[in-house]
């Protein structure tokens, strides 16, 4: 084997590495691993492991450091990616063998010999043992590893095997591990479940389809805790229900479940407490103990616990409230690791556009509200206010720029709207049934009360992965995978473990679950459309509309096997009412599969209530290496951190381009750097690959809203939909909510905005460096803003979700 | 022995224009002569931060974890942070302050030690949270005095304040041209190289998944360092702008000596951090990390670079590239804090 090093330093590391027996161990390796990758440099990589070796590096510890060699080559050339995730890969399949785990078989033997698996895993496995081995095999032989990219397999590495409960090394590889999340879900040890199985691990070998991290990380275990997410109605207005509802929080925490829950139940601060016969201090000192609850369950170590809280925005405690992630002001009214969101009536938005007067009122005086949406609340509200039972008044307009004011300051104090929620739930056909709030990522809207804690199961389509070989949209296929994937979610209802009793009861009555996507940018950018385009709007709804479609029809054939979810007769859909009929402007691209589906549901009914929601698929994007779930790329550049380091990543799409036209060079990579991952100022760039690639700071956020409006009808729960601004004003922030609110958006999440300033360059050298003409007058890295709308940054903050996947 | 022509006093009679530098405590502010300086006061508050935000649980785990070197390395790390903050708001209040004759620059400069007083208030939290012996504790802030690496870094920061110690008035040139040296030492020698060196142990750290708590903090800090640097070389343009004179070869080969010194005495304290070299983090690598950042500075001041060393470190080269975090995971480090405007429903999004 030759190695031809690009220049003198990796010339001389490769003579230095032929003196040491490591060292060429590494070099033969790193050799072998690059024969596909041409852009790649083994003795680039190898020059940089050698410098940080110290007396005692062997050959793993030399690998390790070439995986972090070529993972910092990453933003030079995207194919080092593939490089750092196959040298990770040898290092994860050597742990896991070093345990007993070389064929699935005997992983699954080692993970229930240590207590980890569920007898009935073990027993699938055992009972098929030489078909699941060869299904692994055979997925390997088709590249299944390779599809992973660096940050990906780390991620799986680092946080999704199990691990052996003394040795901490992992004891099952990246497909033992994905055909163990799908023996997990068997419906039973015949030889269709295996069949089902085996369709399931094809969809999550080939990055199809991946369930969310819950499921990831619990399937097939002792504890199969795999819902993601939560609704807890909020407590009602006494001390024991409030106390009582920090230990359901904490049980769900403790298994890995995002939570949201309303407090909009218990009095606000100043109203009277007839016990007593002293004063309430509102709703905060109990959220500083939720607060404190939510830290101190940290998810096994794995990840911490993570809640959002709900607030309808009459209650009188809103002003207190809205500054609760503040970093400034008492501590003792803030909370530092809860979330915060808005259940905001209509009557409120009407308000603030028609410039009037609010009424902000305790729920100890107006108890009735909670439970009212559309014209009912609408009326109670004012009737409470006739009666002159408002704690105080405030312009709408001012507490609409206070909210405003929150989320450019905190990303926080998200803007769900309740009525938009509720007027088109499917739960709430019947007097009574209310949606309360939403869930940890605003996606989720199911209804909640006192005994019932809504519970969803989610799971998300990588559509990148669904594009044929003529580029197009495979339809048939998105059809077969959607069919899979809603099949094994109705599973989970089943199989699930519920940490609490009032999650189990509202489970199995209501049968939700939440199928999303990923990857849609991905498919816009192989696609060439500008995502803001008329054409990437129709794309992205008529996928949405085929994905309700399939994942109807297959509720309905799951109905016609096991019968329609208990509660079938108390939605609107039994009434033959479908989601998309309550949005008159939508039209249906299929209206014969839409016709046949109505017939087949009249005789059927659905086993599912609820079959849709798009989350934000924070991790699992990560892990099949596409784009997150509805969301336009953030930068062309940017770093992740996580619990496993950081890592950074280049749009290999817009490298791809720039190869071919000729200007993937060292500075192309510098200004890609100091524009922050902007290409908008390169002029020697065209135009429409200028398009194509703007930032989510650079598309037109009407857009954004109006994709999302246009999605809607085909969503019957909702979508998390972050906003981008980098410089916000209350005038812009305003103005792009009450816009949101018009178009019949359900739920907002993270106002996502920029820091007002950059981390200086810490060290530059080599090629980027020597590409930079030294400058004759000094050069600020950082530009002093002068304008409030110029602001330089390198950081920004988007929080983005896990809990749900 | 300073010349004739540097004994002379400036030229500081009525109608002549006022410069940065001259003598006083000027107190107008409209019409504003140096409105970058107050930008800047102002992009520093919209970075504000508090040590409550910062959460160091993850890393009292870690810290069980760590090999006997690592240990090594971060108790010396956590000792040099428990000091370094607090020399650099000493030298503020006591020189910068003084002579830097502009109330938007004092403006900025206010905002900057309460800055410094979050960091100190930071590495004490951090101290206290990794060492909870009370004699430890004590022991690390006594290692300004015990621990002969971290003293001669010390020492290098006291005699660049004591050279400027004695000047009441920037009368003179040879008096400007002190206080040009301290202040340039103490933006490119310790905040632009000593911080970010210990930065650089604390982002390797990082890079194998280690002390989270202690990486969110720094890259609060970081942020603030690097605008309190940038500040400083601002303050320098100006100058250089208002009295080319003072920048002759003398200063360049005096300011090149100050960050030779200070890579050495960087390097020495390398070596006590490294021993013998852990996974990834040498102190050859470092020497090479540090000659790079130390061209860097003196590439800012518009000097040659002398080293032309690359930078070893991917994990630094990160560091100032866009972030992503998960909630889940970590708090995100950027948002801003002052927000404009009232409520609209037309304007452009």
């Amino acid at each position: 084997m030759t190695i031809a090093p690009a220049d003198p330093v990796s010339a001389q590391a490769a003579s230095q590495a032929a003196d040491d027996a490591p060292g060429t161990a590494l070099l033969r390796t790193l050799t072998g691993l690059t024969a596909d990758l041409p852009a790649t440099d083994p003795g680039k990589v190898a020059a940089a492991a050698l410098r940080g070796r110290h007396p005692g590096s062997d050959e793993a510890e030399l690998r390790a450091l070439a995986t972090e060699a070529a993972a910092g080559l990453i933003a030079e050339e995207p194919e080092y990616s593939r490089l750092a995730a196959r040298l990770l890969a040898l290092t994860i399949t050597e742990e896991a063998a070093g345990q007993g785990a070389v064929s699935f078989s005997g992983s699954v033997r080692v993970g229930h010999r240590e207590g980890l698996l569920a007898d009935s895993t073990a027993e699938f496995a055992a009972a098929h043992a030489e078909r699941l081995d060869a299904l692994v095999e055979r997925a390997l032989a088709d590249g299944a590893d390779n599809r992973f990219g660096y940050f990906g397999l780390r991620t799986l590495y680092s946080r999704y095997l199990l691990r052996h409960p003394i040795t901490r090394q992992v004891i099952e590889t990246p497909q033992h591990f994905l055909l163990r999340v799908a023996c997990g879900l068997a419906e039973d040890h015949s030889e269709r479940a295996l069949d089902d199985v085996a369709e399931l691990y094809r969809l999550t070998s080939t990055l199809s389809y991946l369930p969310s991290s819950p499921t990831l990380f619990n399937s097939g275990t002792r504890h199969p805790q795999m819902s993601s997410c939560y609704l807890l109605d909020s407590p009602l207005d006494e001390l024991d229900s409030i106390y009582n509802r920090y230990h359901q929080v904490a049980r769900l925490s403790k298994h890995a479940g995002g939570i949201g829950l309303s407090y909009s139940r218990i009095r606000a601060r100043g109203s009277l407490i007839r016990g007593t016969n002293g004063h309430s201090n509102g709703i905060v000192p109990f959220l500083r103990t939720l607060d404190a609850s939510v830290a101190a369950v940290n998810q096994g170590g794995r990840r911490k616990g993570a809640a959002c809280v709900y607030l309808e925005t009459w209650h009188a405690d809103l002003e207190e409230f809205l500054e609760l992630r503040d970093n400034t002001g008492e501590d003792a009214r803030r909370t530092h690791n809860l979330n915060i969101a808005h259940w905001i009536p209509d009557e409120f938005m009407r308000r603030v556009e028609a410039d009037a007067d609010w009424s902000l009122f305790s729920p100890a005086d107006a108890p009735d509200l909670v439970d009212l949406w559309g014209e009912e609340f609408d009326a109670a509200y004012r009737e409470a206010e006739a009666e002159g039972k408002a704690v105080k008044q405030v312009p709408a307009r001012q507490l609409y720029a206070r909210m405003m004011r929150t989320l450019a300051q905190t990303g926080n104090g998200w803007m769900t709207f309740k009525d938009a929620a509720n007027r088109t739930a499917n739960q709430t056909a019947q007097p009574g049934r209310v949606v309360h709030s939403s869930n940890l990522c605003t996606e989720i809207l199911e209804v909640t009360n006192d005994g019932e804690t809504a519970v969803c199961n989610l799971g998300s389509v990588n559509l990148a992965a669904h594009l044929g070989e003529d580029g197009q949209l495979d339809w048939e296929r998105l059809d077969a995978t959607v069919h899979t994937a809603v099949t094994f979610l109705d599973r989970v209802v089943d199989i699930n473990f519920y940490p609490t009793e009032e999650a189990g009861a509202s489970n199995s009555r209501w049968r939700p679950v939440g199928l999303g996507l990923m990857g849609l940018q991905d498919v816009f950018f192989r696609l060439r459309l500008p995502f803001d385009s008329p054409e990437a709007t129709a794309l992205s709804t008529r996928i949405s509309e085929r994905i309700m479609l399939a994942a109807y029809e297959a509720s309905c054939e799951l109905a016609e096997r096991h019968g329609p979810h208990p509660a079938w007769a108390e939605t609107r859909t039994a009434r033959g009412v479908l989601h998309p009929d309550h949005y008159t402007d939508a039209v249906a691209t299929w209206p014969e599969r839409w016709q046949a589906l109505r017939a087949r549901m009249a005789k059927s009914g659905m086993r599912n209530s609820l079959l849709l929601a798009i989350a934000p698929t924070a991790t699992i994007a990560s892990i099949a290496g596409v784009y997150e779930c509805i969301e336009p790329q953030v930068s062309n550049l940017f770093k992740r951190e996580t619990l496993s380091g950081e890592f950074l990543q280049v749009n290999s799409y817009l490298v791809d381009d720039l190869k071919k036209l000729g200007v993937w060079d060292a500075q192309t990579r510098e200004a890609l750097r100091e524009s922050n991952g902007s290409v908008q100022d390169f002029s020697w760039v065209p135009a429409d690959v200028r398009e194509l690639y703007r930032t989510a700071w650079e598309v037109p956020q009407r857009a954004l809203i109006d994709m999302a409006a246009a999605r809607t009808p085909y969503l019957d729960q909702s979508q998390s939909l972050n906003l981008f601004m980098a410089s916000p004003t209350i005038g812009k922030l305003s103005s792009m909510y009450a816009y949101a609110w018009k178009r019949g958006i359900k739920t907002t999440y993270y106002l996502r905005s920029r820091p007002a300033t950059r981390i200086a360059q810490s060290a530059r050298g080599g090629a980027a460096a020597a590409a930079t003409p030294t400058p004759t007058v000094p050069v600020p890295v950082q530009q002093a803003p002068a304008e409030a709308d110029a602001i330089a940054c390198s950081l920004e903050n988007p929080e983005s979700c896990e809990a749900c996947q | 022995m300073p010349t004739a022509s540097e004994m002379t006093t400036v030229n500081t009679a009525p109608g002549h224009t006022k410069n940065l530098l001259d003598p006083g405590f000027e107190l107008t502010l409209r019409p504003m002569r140096y409105p970058q300086f107050y930008d800047r006061y102002r992009d520093a508050i919209k970075n504000t931060w508090t040590v409550e935000e910062v959460d160091l649980h993850s890393d009292v785990a870690d810290l069980a974890k760590l090999s006997p070197g690592e240990q090594h390395l971060i108790g010396r790390l956590v000792a040099f942070f428990a000091t370094g903050d607090s020399i650099v708001s000493n030298n503020l209040v006591l020189t910068l302050y003084k002579h830097i004759n502009s109330p938007e620059a004092r403006l900025y400069l206010s905002r900057q030690l309460f800055e410094e007083a979050v960091h100190v208030q930071f590495y004490l939290t951090l101290l206290d949270t990794y060492l909870p012996d009370p004699d430890d504790r004590a022991a690390a802030f006594a290692a300004v005095e015990n621990i002969p690496s971290i003293r001669e870094k010390a020492e290098f920061c006291f005699r660049w304040m004591d050279s400027v110690e004695k000047i009441e008035r920037l009368e003179t040139r040879e008096d400007r041209r002190r206080f040009l040296l301290n202040l340039i030492c103490f933006a490119a020698c310790i905040e632009g190289l000593f911080f970010y060196g210990a930065f650089a142990y604390v982002y390797w750290l990082r890079s194998r998944g280690l002390l989270h708590g202690l990486a969110t903090g720094t890259n609060w800090v970081f942020r603030d360092e690097s605008m309190h640097m940038e500040f400083a070389f601002s303050v320098v343009d100006t100058v250089r702008e208002e009295e080319p004179d003072l920048f002759d070869d003398e200063l360049q080969r005096q300011v090149t000596d100050m960050l030779k010194e200070a890579v050495e005495a960087e390097l020495q304290f390398a070596r006590d951090l490294c021993g013998e070299g852990l996974p990834g983090m040498n102190t050859a690598s470092m020497q090479e990390y540090l000659q790079c950042v130390a061209d860097q500075r003196l590439q800012r001041l518009g000097f040659a670079p002398v080293f032309g060393s690359e930078n070893p470190f991917s994990f630094m080269e990160l560091q100032n590239v866009q972030e992503l975090t998960n909630f889940f995971e970590r708090r995100a480090s950027a948002y801003q804090v002052a927000v404009e405007g009232s409520v609209a429903f037309d304007d452009d999004f």
